[in-house]
């Protein structure tokens, strides 16, 4: 498990500030800090918890708010089934499986001994879900000033992209990968990210393992 | 809005849960490739009007070539986000 925390620090850089957005945003809102704080609590998935809120704040139905959420999360359905070869997930895996956990494990995980596996990927798991609720508090609780230094806010939350970068380096001559990632792509650019990450899901889904 | 904090948390835990249990579970291909190149491009290039490509390009370039110098993931994701900020201040 140590090893697994170690490794999770890239990401823990860059969900501490977005955390923390996420918590003023929700004290902007107007929401108490028990529900912003229990909404990362039991949810830990950025873009559907933004959304959650968001929609609320815009007096959207709570029900009808959920259910957006979980159209945004329709593509962690995916990451389990690839990483099934190396990890059999249990339920607190399942918990902890969010779009970077996945992306570092699918890279780490086949290089590790199958016993050390598990315990690698709950420590990645945990070192994330510690940083996602920790600056979610802090932002809740007003300490949104903390990232005001200039560029840090910005600085911190590009060590998401540099993480992606890093891990899809690997998949870069991979076709399949490639006509899903333009797919996905163009879906972003279209303001459609949720749908696009969904069918670069479906497309790699179905396209061939290549031989070597 | 509790019920729909539970709704979510609960949604979003069977969507991770159930494919990974499945007895008979899809096969998954090549979706973990996919998925990794997807979110690599949704999270680097924001949708335009975007002035902002060039210096994410930029920070990825140093991104990549830290990766190649340190060959350590985590100092060269520091290094991207550090050059990503000082690019910020031009």
């Amino acid at each position: 498990m140590k090893q697994g925390l170690e490794a999770a620090w890239p990401i823990a850089l860059g969900y501490f500030p977005v955390a923390v957005a996420f918590g003023a945003l929700g004290a902007q809102a107007g929401l108490g800090y028990l529900w912003i704080q229990f909404t990362s609590l039991l949810v830990f998935a950025g873009a559907s918890q933004f959304a959650l809120v968001g929609l609320m704040a815009q007096g959207v139905p709570p029900l009808l708010a959920a259910t957006l959420g979980l159209l945004l999360n329709l593509r962690h359905a995916f990451y389990g089934p690839a990483l099934r070869p190396y990890l059999k997930g249990g339920p607190l895996e399942a918990f902890l499986l969010t779009d970077e956990v996945f992306a570092l494990a699918l890279r780490a995980l086949p290089g590790l001994s199958p016993e050390k596996r598990r315990g690698f990927f709950l420590g990645l798991g945990l070192g994330a879900y510690l940083s996602w609720n920790l600056g979610t508090a802090l932002g809740a609780l007003g300490a949104k000033g903390l990232l005001a230094w200039p560029r840090l806010g910005e600085a911190l939350s590009f060590a998401l992209p540099a993480l992606f970068l890093l891990l899809a380096l690997p998949h870069l001559r991979n076709p399949v990968a490639l006509l899903a990632g333009g797919i996905a792509l163009a879906f972003h650019m279209l303001g459609q990210t949720a749908w696009g990450l969904f069918l670069a899901g479906g497309i790699g889904l179905f396209g061939e393992r290549r031989r070597p | 809005m509790t019920l729909a904090l539970f709704l979510l948390a609960l949604g979003t835990f069977f969507l991770r849960f159930l494919p990974w249990r499945a007895e008979r579970s899809l096969k998954a291909g090549q979706a973990g490739p996919a998925l990794v190149v997807a979110l690599f491009l949704v999270s680097a290039f924001s949708p335009p009007p975007s002035s902002e490509w060039l210096r994410a390009a930029l920070a990825l370039l140093g991104t990549f070539l830290g990766a190649r110098l340190t060959g350590n993931l985590g100092v060269s994701v520091f290094l991207g986000a550090g050059l990503y900020g000082l690019l910020g201040f031009l």
